[in-house]
């Protein structure tokens, strides 16, 4: 009981800093007496903060079409065609981990990119120019992930490779911020860290690539969107 | 005693455009140095229909397929609108009576006229007290679903007539093509195109998203105040305001064309009841019908600018607007 009262309150602080971090810019989280013993170790903490890549994607074709006189047969008359698509785009994250043993991590993260959209309007029936009009979105990634690490760092063992796979609710502002469209956003992938030095406390980076699911925001298909994602981070063990 | 004008407003034609009031795509109407809005301000419009059938449509068919046109455009969820069917009459459409009469007129000298609708309007603020609607019984028609080669489809020209009887103006979303005597429409994607389509043809029994926002920009429910959008802005060319310009909207998730007009010598232009999200602005000189199907010969309509896309996307917030669009047009 009082272990699991432990463990959720590590969770909830977990989320607390995760969230707060990027609104106020300033939190850190709060100081720790670290364990004596090799780290990490249950209850370790791992912070981190980098560069994101977030892959784009083809959204479709859309051709502005007229009902042509002929009655309800015929095919449609178009106007102009369309194809439409978000671009990749590099951002920011940054994260948060709590080790529940020393291979398994959960993380909070959070990713802030700002992709652009882009409407191609060409082969118009009047001979307007070809056109790609654009705007760019704000991209918020707020989830959580659950990581495996195949080896524990030591002296001997600086590089640990790991995989990972979690959950996030996806936010995009389009231009001008005054409409959200959200949606959820499914990771998988895998990466490797390389610490620096063997202290209790010690920093390290990170680099991973993978895929993320769409579910929503700015994509109007029902169907689920398969986007590369890759980031290398600077990280922190404590 | 209300000050009341009449107003023959817009009619449907065969080939050629009639002369309509001064509109866009609400009816307006001058009152003083401003633009009056023409609408009903109370509904159910209770409306009557003559007792004299046509050729090939009998006086019940008649008002069957009247009363449908009329639930197409109640149908509009996002708009209010409702009508009754007062009964039978004698009267003839276009007589100030105080009764709306749609009915079959012979008017065989008006030989490109399908059908025209006239208003009786409180002259303050635009309020319509009477509109009546004549179908020409000159021409051959039908209310046969699927529509007859030959007969025009009577209901598909009331849901045009009757958009106008509620305040809807002519779109211009519709290619067109010059024939001998005339422009013959090749395609077109509202209800409201000032054209009609060639007999047989059935396709304007159903609204289209340019006409269902027309009518809910006029009759706004609270909930498509909420729902909706609108985007504004201004067309110049030089520097200057483009007066008469189209601007159509097409949202690629839904693929809706709606479209829109700008107006007064600075250009600006508002296109209301789109669905949020980003949209593609295009906007064209107004060479797909004639010019007085749309505007009165005093607005100075400038067709010399060539057609172009906005260069950038124009995303439409829900229950807000997007403002201070500028779009520069060259000429020709």
């Amino acid at each position: 009981m009082g272990r699991r009262g432990c463990r959720a309150a590590a969770l909830a602080a977990l989320w607390s800093v995760v969230f707060v971090l990027p609104a106020s810019g300033q939190a850190r989280p709060a100081p720790r007496q670290a364990p004596a013993g090799p780290t990490p170790r249950a209850g370790s903490w791992e912070v981190g903060g980098g560069v994101a890549y977030v892959g784009g994607f083809d959204l479709g074709d859309a051709a502005a079409e007229l009902t042509r006189n002929t009655g309800s047969s015929g095919s449609p008359f178009t106007l102009f065609v369309t194809s439409w698509e978000v671009g990749p785009a590099p951002g920011v994250e940054g994260r948060l981990a709590y080790y529940f043993s020393p291979r398994f991590a959960v993380e909070g993260r959070v990713r802030f990119a700002q992709p652009v959209l882009g409407i191609e309007a060409s082969a118009d029936t009047e001979g307007a120019p070809d056109v790609t009009a654009e705007e760019t979105l704000d991209q918020y990634v707020f989830g959580g992930s659950a990581l495996w690490h195949f080896a524990r760092p030591s002296p001997r063992t600086r590089v640990v490779p790991f995989v990972f796979g979690g959950a996030a609710y996806l936010r995009e502002l389009h231009e001008g911020q005054e409409l959200v469209e959200t949606g959820r956003d499914y990771q998988a992938g895998a990466g490797v860290k390389v610490w620096f030095g063997s202290a209790r406390r010690r920093l390290g980076i990170r680099g991973d690539a993978g895929l993320a699911i769409r579910d929503g925001g700015v994509d109007p298909e029902t169907n689920l969107r398969a986007v590369p994602i890759a980031g290398a981070s600077l990280i922190y063990l404590f | 005693m209300t000050p009341r004008l009449r107003l023959l407003a817009a009619a449907v034609v065969v080939l050629l455009g009639a002369a309509p009031l001064g509109a866009y795509l609400k009816l307006g109407s001058r009152v003083g140095d401003r633009t009056v809005t023409l609408k009903w301000n109370q509904f159910p419009v209770r409306y009557f229909v003559t007792d004299r059938p046509a050729e090939g449509v009998g006086v019940p068919e008649f008002q069957a397929a009247i009363e449908r046109a009329f639930a197409t455009w109640h149908a509009v969820e996002t708009a209010q609108t409702s009508s009754e069917f007062a009964g039978f009459t004698q009267a003839q459409p276009f007589e100030d009576d105080d009764m709306s009469v749609l009915g079959f007129v012979d008017r065989s000298d008006q030989d490109r006229t399908l059908a025209a609708t006239s208003f009786l309007i409180d002259t303050r603020d635009g309020t319509i007290l009477e509109s009546d609607i004549f179908f020409n019984s000159s021409f051959r028609w039908g209310t046969s679903d699927p529509g007859v080669q030959g007969r025009f489809d009577l209901e598909s020209i009331a849901v045009h007539e009757i958009g106008h009887l509620l305040g809807l103006s002519h779109s211009a979303l519709g290619e067109t093509e010059l024939v001998s005597g005339g422009r013959r429409v090749i395609a077109a994607e509202t209800v409201m195109f000032p054209i009609a389509f060639s007999s047989g043809s059935t396709a304007d029994r159903t609204l289209k998203a340019d006409d269902i926002a027309g009518m809910s920009d006029i009759y706004r429910t609270s909930a498509s105040s909420r729902q909706f959008g609108s985007i504004s802005g201004r067309v110049t060319k030089n520097g200057a305001g483009v007066v008469g310009a189209h601007v159509v909207a097409f949202n690629p998730r839904t693929r809706a064309l709606i479209g829109g007009f700008s107006l007064g010598s600075d250009g600006a232009f508002v296109i209301a009841g789109l669905e949020p999200g980003p949209h593609l602005l295009r906007v064209e000189p107004l060479d797909d019908g004639d010019i007085d199907s749309f505007f009165d010969d005093s607005f100075g309509v400038d067709v010399d600018f060539s057609v172009k896309f906005h260069e950038r996307v124009v995303v439409v917030p829900r229950g807000g607007g997007t403002m201070n669009v500028e779009i520069r047009v060259t000429p020709k």
